[in-house]
């Protein structure tokens, strides 16, 4: 109700003010009666009258203060006293603001990322609409699209409103002195219609600039119109020269679009016309569409499902086999980091818990002391609300200036962010905004709340009057139970925390520790442009890179050189392929499922992955259209023991690839030439799989070579690059790193969780341990007269050492219990962020709880032993 | 308002006790008439700041502790008159309990201390 009325006076200003000028007058004028009364001249009466009133229009503004802002005067002068009696404690303010700024600001960065990688559409117009589309093979994880299903799909569907295509290709643009790597798209009809967005300048493909033998046209990205043509105005009318072809400009893209990656230099259209575009065996395309407003995935599902029954029916070969998935696009694009983000938005969310519970435990301690004041204030008339005020009102500035500070904090972290987390999707769309800015305003206003409403309910439960303020002298102690409670609360939560964080280090030790069953250790890897046209000519593609392998192992310093056809070892990727062994029993024994990984015969000895029996492949010739004539292949040893254990030999047994004649060539069963010990090719982390190389150096115009140096690989990469110039003057080298920096890159994400997390805890170690201090000095200072009077009649120093450590060490180990229970309790949490050890690991748990007992035995021992220095005669004679 | 007291200022806190007690006696005062009771009971001891008192009366208003409406006085002036509501006489027994309590114990201070 007075709300209501003090926003009616808010509105009503001017009546107010009128009122009150009318009540000042009236009294103003009964005190001139009063003077004439005395016997004063009426002008003088009236003059005195007005000066004894003050300033009329000065008294009516105070008054009419007082029906406005009867709240905000309140919390003014709150504040005001807060800042008074903060200043009388700088250390003690310092430190509360210095522990929430780190807190909000963690919080708030962590909750930029999850915000922006999670919770944030993708930027695109009606971004929740758009979806991934792939095609499903029973015989190989290939889940690129051929051109012509992509163009049957887009025209047979009802509930996408288009569907297109693209992959992307590494080529070199060559215009400059230098050929220059460019990271090319080449799309489909319908890209900009699936996107929603049309460039920033210029414009799309024409029909025309699709068809097969059309002119050749590109679409820049903003990022390369800025570099690499110095954000010329006139770039509609200039090129690119890609290999030996100019490429017309005819569009830039606007800078917030970065798809499908954000490396992505330009866009090229794709001839669906194209002859060689033709076959339905090809597996081209990442698909991509927009659902038609008011379609759900699941009926998008059940649509496409539906087309592709039909293609099955009219083109049963290969069509009966192929499948089409759909996903939602932000959820493919966000992948599996979702779980890391949870974990640490709610590991920094505890990290602020437990700093909030300490600055609570902290005004309790300070409300203790402070209770002869309230309740002083109470006695004159203040009431309780004023005075849970006073310690709302020193939380909340202390929340805001810790706010403040903290999103200075978060804007640095998240430029930490966005440069060590670039394994991170979308990273780049990490920004401290108005959306971020509200998140820290309300965590900030929540934090002042979670700090301060238990010592503000606590001091408002001081009992009014003098009496309260009795002596100390009788009281021999309070159990403060809230206080070690709180102190609990926060150890348990820091124990938590330290277990995921150990988990995860020694996840990182035991990665470290394991053998990949190859050597990763100088080891130098790079890529060399080239483009997918190169493989209408096959033959010539791998004659040109074996004469590069030939080249870079005649170089100086350089022990081996091969080619791994997608993939580096030890990065995570999986590539299953379906095999049928022609040497079975039964036709349930026949299909066998392995890992196919493409490399160049010289790849095992690069990597030293030891030969077990048989013999290495050779380098193989190859038809026209890429297909090997000659099919053999190596296999390892986890491929022995999961499907070959009943033979004698693996060596001359016989694999076909994929189903019989699904594949031109693909029929000629391939012998198996030799075994290979097992290597963790498909990540570090994970256990070997049973796999089948191909000897091939050349799967893609683009292969990754890996060379063998006899010195740190950084070394040789002048001389390879001369070297390559002098070879392929049209290429260009890029990707240049050693292996070990590759795979440590795959593991960024671990890695940064791992770091944050443990920082994190050791963090909240070292506030429970502060809080823990803190608490049991308090204890110690309110019952000094009780350990004197306890010393005076005998007890040894020992004694009274023990007695605190003990109460401080009691909470500790109940609060450990707690902490590991809690850690138990969560252990689902962790389930597949750990390598080699499990979620409840006793030795790694036992740690922890060894660490924090130390560290708070340690943090207890110094009041206690304070305690024990006291001199009884001194602290008797006290007040 | 200046640091030190003046002898007759009525130490902050205690003049809604004061209002609230004047007006459980008077029912329907205004706030010259409040003012002048205040003295006038208190043999002049105590006086009460004008620069105060409308202020004072427009937060207890606020607050539910009084209701106040428009009206005419003997001399035909009009003047706002103040009554106490239920509210305010609860708050009356409350304060007078505090600053009974308070008044005996600096009174055993200065007895006893």
């Amino acid at each position: 109700m007075s709300w209501l009325k003090r926003l009616a006076n808010v509105v009503r200003t001017g009546k107010v003010e009128r009122q009150i000028r009318r009540e000042l007058e009236f009294h103003a004028a009964e005190r001139a009666d009063e003077l004439r009364a005395s016997g004063l001249s009426h002008e003088e009466a009236a003059r005195r009258a007005r000066v004894q009133l003050g300033n009329p229009l000065l008294q009516a503004e105070r008054t009419r203060d007082v029906d406005l802002a009867l709240w905000a005067d309140g919390i003014l002068r709150n504040l005001r006293h807060a800042v008074r009696s903060l200043l009388r404690a700088p250390g003690f303010t310092l430190t509360v603001i210095a522990t929430l700024a780190l807190g909000i600001g963690a919080n708030t960065a962590v909750f930029s990322a999850l915000d922006a990688v999670l919770l944030r559409p993708l930027p695109f117009p009606h971004a929740d609409r758009l979806v991934r589309l792939v095609q499903t093979q029973e015989t190989s994880s290939e889940s690129g699209i051929a051109p012509v299903r992509l163009e049957e799909w887009n025209r047979l569907n009802s509930s996408l409103s288009a569907i297109s295509g693209y992959f992307i290709e590494d080529v070199s643009e060559t215009s400059g002195d230098l050929p220059e790597k460019v990271r090319r798209a080449i799309v489909t009809p319908r890209m900009l219609d699936v996107w929603g967005v049309s460039p920033a300048r210029g414009r799309g493909f024409s029909d025309e600039e699709y068809r097969f033998g059309g002119p050749p046209a590109a679409l820049i990205s903003d990022r390369y119109w800025r570099s690499r043509l110095g954000s010329s105005p006139d770039v509609l009318r200039r090129s690119v020269r890609i290999g030996t072809v100019s490429v017309a400009i005819v569009g830039v893209m606007p800078a917030s679009f970065r798809f499908p990656d954000r490396e992505v230099d330009l866009w090229s259209p794709s001839p669906v016309d194209a002859p060689y575009a033709q076959s339905r065996q090809s597996t081209w395309y990442r698909g991509i569409g927009r659902l038609r407003a008011g379609v759900t995935l699941d009926q998008a599902r059940a649509d496409l499902a539906a087309v592709q029954a039909r293609l099955a029916q009219q083109f049963p070969d290969p069509d009966r086999k192929i499948g089409v998935q759909l996903t939602s696009l932000k959820q493919e694009a966000v992948g599996g980091v979702g779980q890391s983000l949870w974990l640490l938005f709610g590991s920094v969310s505890v990290l602020l818990l437990i700093a909030c519970t300490n600055i609570a435990a902290l005004f309790l301690a300070r409300g203790a002391s402070r209770r002869q004041e309230i309740a002083l204030r109470l006695s004159l008339g203040a009431s309780r609300s004023a005075v849970a005020g006073l310690v709302l009102g020193e939380t909340l500035l202390l929340a805001l200036l810790g706010g403040g500070l903290g999103l200075l904090v978060a804007g640095f972290a998240t430029a930490g962010l966005r440069s060590l987390g670039t394994e991170l999707p979308r990273v780049d769309e990490i920004v401290v905004d108005a959306r971020i800015l509200v998140y820290c305003s309300a965590s900030t206003l929540g934090v002042a709340l979670l700090c301060g409403l238990l010592p503000a309910i606590r001091a408002t439960r001081e009992r009014a009057g003098v009496a309260s303020g009795e002596s100390r002298r009788t009281q021999v102690s309070g159990r403060q139970s809230l206080q070690w409670g709180l102190v609990g609360a926060q150890v348990a939560l820091s124990v938590t925390l330290l277990a995921g964080a150990a988990l995860l280090v020694r996840s990182f030790q035991e990665l470290a520790r394991v053998d990949p069953g190859f050597e990763r250790s100088r080891v130098l890897s790079f890529r060399m442009s080239g483009n997918w046209a190169e493989t209408a000519d096959y033959p010539g593609l791998v004659a040109r890179v074996d004469r590069a392998i030939d080249t870079l192992r005649a170089l100086p310093g350089v022990e081996a050189a091969a080619t791994t056809g997608w993939v580096l070892p030890g990065v995570p990727t999986e590539y299953e392929s379906s095999f049928g062994l022609v040497e079975a029993r039964s036709d349930a024994d026949r299909r066998i499922v392995a890992e196919l990984r493409v490399v160049s015969p010289e790849y095992f000895a690069t990597m030293r992955i030891p030969l077990l029996e048989g013999e290495r492949c050779e380098r193989h010739s190859v038809g026209p259209r890429g297909t090997l004539l000659s099919q053999d292949v190596m296999v390892n040893r986890a491929f022995v023991a999961r499907y070959l254990s009943d033979f004698p030999s693996a060596v001359g047994l016989h694999l076909e690839r994929g189903e019989p004649g699904a594949r031109e060539g693909a029929s000629k069963p391939g012998r198996i030439l030799g075994v290979v010990a097992d290597a963790r090719e498909q990540g570090i982390d994970r256990e070997p799989a049973p796999t089948v190389y191909h000897c091939l150096n050349a799967p893609n115009p683009t292969p990754y070579f890996v060379l063998r140096t006899s010195a740190p690989p950084l070394g040789v990469v002048r001389a390879v690059r001369a070297k390559l110039k002098e070879l392929e003057p049209q290429r260009s080298v890029y990707e240049i790193a050693t292996l070990d920096e590759q795979i440590d890159a795959a593991y960024t994400m671990r890695r940064l969780l791992t770091l944050l997390l443990l920082l994190f805890s050791l963090s909240a170690l070292s506030l429970a341990c502060v809080g823990l201090y803190g608490t049991l000095s308090y204890a110690v200072g309110l019952r000094r007269r009780e350990v004197g009077l306890r010393m005076a009649l005998g007890a040894l120093r020992g004694d009274i050492v023990r007695q605190f450590l003990g109460q401080g060490l009691r909470v500790v180990g109940l609060a450990c219990a707690g902490g590991i229970a809690l850690a138990l309790a969560l252990r689902r949490v962790m389930a597949g962020l750990l390598f080699g050890v499990s979620a409840t690991d006793a030795s790694t748990l036992a740690l922890v709880v060894a660490l924090v007992v130390v560290t708070a035995a340690l943090a207890s021992l110094m009041p206690a032993v304070r305690a024990a220095r006291l001199d009884p005669m001194r602290v008797l004679r006290e007040d | 308002m200046s640091p030190a007291l003046q002898k007759n200022d009525i130490l902050q806190g205690t003049l809604s006790l004061l209002v609230l007690r004047t007006l459980a006696s008077n029912k329907r005062l205004h706030g010259y008439a409040i003012t002048t009771h205040i003295q006038r009971v208190s043999s002049d001891l105590l006086r009460v700041e004008e620069g105060s008192l409308y202020p004072a009366l427009h937060r207890m208003e606020q607050l539910g502790w009084l209701r106040s409406e428009w009206g005419m006085t003997e001399k035909k002036r009009e003047a706002r008159f103040y009554s106490l509501t239920a509210r305010g006489l609860k708050q009356l027994e409350q304060e007078q309990e505090s600053w009974n309590r308070l008044t005996e114990g600096v009174g055993r201070v200065l007895r006893y201390a």
